[in-house]
């Protein structure tokens, strides 16, 4: 095989395998359970896959930068408590509410992405530092017991059913995931993304205003996160301050599973999503088999091993 | 050699200021601080953290990060708990089983890392889920006791000295002199500095990192040992987190993340700072909610302060 054939090869192969595993994980899954062939089982799983699917958008644009986000749990567990106890019950505060909730994960993106951008510190512990800082905050502001109230027809409308079968929450993922895929694909940030993150050296030195499209990533990352949290609402209402806890290894294990390396300059949105759908399945499937949620960590933990081990096999060694 | 040592020592040697002028103030401020009682409390609570960062640091040292420890220590802290269930006999067994099974870890780390050629970072990061998930599988309430030994180190005392403060130095000595004096040092911190140029003057790159892992494996059982005897039961996540103050008391200590470089006292300065700052937060009566923002802001500082020492 010559070099640009063996080339070409990875190439398909990086490409497809994530939709193929899909596949092959629905075709398991349908054989295992007639309930994977019921309409109205499929499309409840875009409402079960929204909150990480939408924080997952955010995390691969930083990730396609070559950095890491690992505060996407902690901003979803305050983006929850914020919600709730802007909204107060209220149904007139839910525009408030949703304004107050993006400015929080605004917040904490902005601070992550100058951290990262100025201060060029290893971004995995980095984001780990500021989700321990963002759970204290979070801990101290609702007293450790949430204590907001949802505002009542917010969780109603979003759960509602479209023809009592397409679920509201699952055609907002949709949304989301259209305009993801659409940015990334077709503006600057989204071509500077890939340029930053195959070599930032050159990209900063053919002028490419690396730390602000760095920062624009971390922010979009926190927005996200704050919309994941309201999804986390509407699916299971506001009931803990801790909601969000360990969500960032499903955000992470997704995103690697679609294709996105920790080396960044690859990957993409579309492949995230389809990331999260066959996590998604795999939980579905565990459950079935009767066992506890418990053994989801050890799957999640797995998956993100050998996920990049077989991207770094296919894509050559990290550099 | 002394010099190049003291060369290296010296631009990190602030620690120590530091954490001598946070004793002091601590001590004049709060009188509740000076109590003997609370003096040796802090020298026991650093063990755990102590023995985890010895550990890390040679991994560090290599260029590389073990975050896998903290549930590692968890792990054996369970076990070792559910399997002892207060036998004194149990004891010697169980804790060579753990310093086994911790090892066998580590080189299964440090193995499969350079095999797959995946970052250790995501490496060690997916195989804390898997721990995390072992753990709670097994066991998602505290069960168990440990053998009473175990306990009698954690909590006892060697002639007014706390016994675990003696592991830790013992830990400490043993550690230094590897990484300075043996042969295995030089090459791990050659390693470290450019892998590329350390394989090309003959250093067994691979065979280092493994080793270094083993270190780090190592270095989680005997913690999760010490760990096991200070709670007295097997909470399940004894160890969430734990990984992460490693790492930050490494980077405390003036070890650059970069690989290379690095020093065991200085990492036990850096956990005696993190272990006085939650001591003197617990004496102000500080909430637990407020010290785990405090905690992480610290990681945050230490992160930054690491990249600024890199610059000059």
């Amino acid at each position: 095989m010559t070099s640009i054939d063996r080339e070409g090869g990875r190439l398909l192969v990086t490409r497809l395998a994530t939709p193929l595993v899909l596949a092959a994980m629905y075709g398991i899954a349908a054989a295992v359970s007639d309930a994977f062939l019921d309409p109205s089982y499929v499309l409840n799983l875009f409402r079960q896959v929204a909150p990480v699917g939408i924080a997952a958008i955010g995390v691969t644009y930083v990730m396609i930068l070559g950095e890491v986000d690992l505060s996407v749990g902690a901003v979803i567990s305050a983006s929850v408590v914020v919600c709730a106890s802007v909204m107060d019950g209220d149904a007139t505060r839910i525009p408030l509410a949703i304004g107050a909730t993006c400015l929080l994960g605004l917040s904490i993106g902005a601070v992550n992405g100058v951290l990262v951008a100025y201060g060029r510190v290893s971004s995995f512990i980095l984001t780990l530092g500021i989700a321990l800082a963002v759970t204290g905050l979070t801990q101290v502001y609702s007293g450790g017991t949430s204590h907001g109230i949802v505002a009542p027809g917010f969780r109603e409308f979003l759960n509602a059913r479209l023809w009592g079968v397409v679920p509201i929450l699952g055609l907002c993922l949709v949304a989301f995931v259209a305009v993801g895929v659409t940015y990334q694909r077709t503006s600057a940030f989204g071509r500077r993304l890939y340029l930053i993150g195959s070599n930032r050296t050159a990209a900063q030195l053919s002028g490419l205003p690396v730390a602000r499209t760095i920062i624009w990533a971390y922010m979009l990352s926190g927005l996200l996160g704050s919309f994941a949290g309201m999804a986390m609402i509407v699916r299971s209402g506001a009931s803990g301050t801790l909601t969000g806890q360990g969500l960032e290894f499903q955000v992470l294990a997704a995103v690697v599973l679609g294709g996105t390396t920790f080396e960044g300059g690859r990957g993409g949105v579309g492949g995230t999503i389809a990331g999260c759908f066959i996590l998604l399945i795999a939980f579905n499937l565990v459950i079935l088999a009767g066992l506890s949620s418990y053994p989801q960590l050890i799957v999640m933990g797995a998956i993100i091993i050998s996920a990049s081990a077989i991207q770094s096999r296919f894509a050559g060694p990290p550099r | 050699m002394t010099q190049a040592s003291l060369k290296s020592v010296l631009p990190t040697a602030g620690i120590w200021a530091v954490l001598a002028v946070g004793t002091l103030c601590a001590a004049v401020a709060i009188p509740a601080f000076r109590d003997v009682e609370n003096i040796s409390n802090i020298a026991r609570q650093s063990a755990v953290l102590g023995i985890l960062a010895i550990g890390q640091t040679f991994v560090i040292v290599a260029g590389m990060v073990d975050l896998s420890v903290g549930m590692a220590a968890g792990l054996v802290v369970v076990l070792t708990c559910a399997l002892g269930g207060g036998d004194p006999a149990a004891a010697a067994p169980l804790a060579g089983a753990m310093l086994a099974g911790g090892i066998a870890l580590g080189l299964w780390n440090g193995y499969l890392i350079q095999r797959l050629r995946v970052h250790s970072v995501i490496f060690t990061f997916g195989m804390l889920s898997i721990l995390q998930g072992v753990i709670l599988t097994y066991s998602d309430i505290s069960i168990g006791t440990p053998p009473p030994q175990l306990s009698d180190v954690a909590n006892g005392s060697v002639l007014g000295i706390p016994a675990a403060a003696l592991v830790l130095a013992l830990a400490a000595l043993a550690g230094h002199a590897v990484l300075v004096r043996t042969r295995f040092g030089h090459h791990l911190m050659a390693a470290g500095g450019s892998a590329l140029s350390a394989e090309r003057s003959g250093v067994n790159v691979r065979r280092v990192r493994t080793l270094a892992f083993a270190l780090s494996g190592a270095s989680a059982g005997v913690a999760g040992l010490l760990l096991a005897g200070r709670l007295g039961t097997g909470y399940p996540l004894a160890g969430a987190t734990l990984e992460l103050d490693a790492v930050v008391a490494v980077v405390l200590g003036g070890t650059s993340l970069a690989g290379g470089r690095g020093s065991i006292p200085n990492s036990v300065a850096g956990v005696l700072l993190l272990t006085l700052i939650s001591n003197v937060l617990n004496l102000l009566g500080i909430s637990s909610f407020v010290q785990i923002f405090i905690k992480g802001a610290t990681v945050v500082l230490a992160m930054l302060a690491n990249q600024i020492g890199q610059d000059r």
